[in-house]
């Protein structure tokens, strides 16, 4: 019986990477996080109120307890209404309500590092995600749109939990909290500097 | 990069759309331009034409008076008089005529900007205000670019014609949902007045 056991491990030794550390969850996580985020410095300048509207998904893939890695997209949209107002331009004046809206698409490359075992009861980490967003700026004047579409640079540093439904479920809560930054100009916005927090679900699929 | 790009359309298709609530008063913008380094003190009389230019891509030009066409000239002569311009008839030699134009751009998603309509049939000829064989001069272009209504007021300089052309000092668009609807008259010639503060008599 022993060495049946031994040599299942030994099978298992051989099937590479996934056997580097003891295995709680299989490799390959999804997650979905709904997210709310709030802008922050110029962006403030642009729309101040926070989004609601938003969510993030992302894949990462554990090569060991501790250290992960991924890919992550998502979408949050940024929305205000401005009333009535007179605008100064080049030549003369404009007189509009404005709808302000800002819609973001990252996708982003992530390293997730774990700061408990994998068979703990919370799992607290710290991660960082770089890569590239999609920023369409649209602000309407009346029903006349003023529109820009960019890719930019996006960075963001992020702090988290995990909690297992059950010890060694692959299902887990996940709650997290980013820093967005980005050094995207367009009009009044200098740089994007956001906070968001996200609340999902992740899954050990495979 | 082609998948991600459909991704993001894909994803976008979840966003709020601004203009599904949007009201059509909310709609409309009035947009003033103003010719650089003139100053609006030193002219003291004006005249307006007698009926409004109705221009068209659908090639249909003319002039009319109808009761919103009535409602706009008095609106906007009051306006003037209100600033200390004094309205006289043509033939009493102002100091700048206005011109008003209905745009009618709904035909097709050409666009117009008025170095362009103002040499079509139906917008006032610088004949009309005694300039036979002048052309009209635009400091700056503000196009009408979209299939929409559009309404515009243009001041024409008849004091200092340059070259053989009559150069319009300030001109003010109306656009957006409503703005060939009478009962918007009044409130789109105060806000364009109101927010041209230099166009007075008085400094």
């Amino acid at each position: 019986m022993k060495s049946l056991k031994n040599g299942i491990l030994l099978i298992i030794a051989c099937m590479g990477i996934q056997t580097a550390f003891a295995q709680v969850r299989s490799p390959l996580s999804v997650n979905v996080d709904y997210s709310i985020a709030q802008p922050l410095g110029s962006l403030k300048d642009y729309t101040d109120k926070t989004s609601f509207r938003g969510w993030s998904a992302g894949l990462q893939y554990h090569l060991n307890d501790r250290l992960s890695v991924g890919l992550r997209s998502g979408y949050q949209e940024f929305f205000q209404k401005l009333p009535r107002a007179v605008y100064h331009t080049d030549g003369g004046e404009i007189s509009a309500v404005q709808t302000r809206t800002l819609q973001v698409v990252p996708l982003l490359a992530t390293a997730q590092y774990q700061l408990a075992k994998p068979d703990a009861v919370v799992i607290p980490y710290v991660g960082l995600a770089a890569g590239a967003a999609s920023m369409e700026y649209n602000k309407f004047y009346g029903e006349f749109s003023d529109k820009y579409n960019n890719w930019q640079f996006m960075a963001s540093p992020e702090i988290g939990i995990n909690i297992p439904f059950g010890k060694g479920s692959p299902l887990l809560f996940n709650a997290s909290v980013q820093y967005m930054y980005s050094p995207y100009k367009m009009q009044e916005i200098t740089s994007y500097n956001v906070v968001q927090a996200n609340v999902g679900l992740r899954l050990h699929i495979n | 990069m082609s998948a991600m790009l459909g991704l993001a359309v894909s994803i976008s298709s979840c966003s709020k759309d601004p203009l599904k609530d949007m009201t059509d008063e909310e709609s409309r913008i009035y947009v003033t331009n103003r010719a650089n380094g003139v100053d609006f003190t030193s002219y003291k009389t004006f005249s307006i034409a007698d009926s409004v230019a109705v221009i068209s891509n659908s090639g249909k030009n003319e002039r009319a008076l109808t009761d919103y066409d009535k409602k706009l000239i008095a609106d906007v002569s009051a306006a003037m008089t209100a600033r200390g311009y004094t309205l006289v008839g043509k033939s009493a030699k102002p100091d700048l005529a206005v011109n008003l134009t209905r745009i009618d751009n709904t035909y097709s998603a050409i666009y117009y900007d008025p170095g362009y309509w103002s040499g079509i049939g139906g917008y006032y000829d610088p004949f009309y205000w005694g300039y036979p064989g002048y052309g009209y001069f635009w400091p700056s272009y503000y196009q009408v670019y979209q299939r929409e209504r559009a309404v515009s007021i243009d001041l024409i300089d008849l004091k200092n014609p340059k070259n053989n052309e009559l150069v319009a000092i300030w001109n003010a668009m109306l656009r957006g949902s409503g703005v060939w609807d009478i009962a918007n008259v009044d409130s789109m010639v105060t806000a364009v007045f109101a927010q041209s503060t230099y166009l007075t008599t008085s400094k």
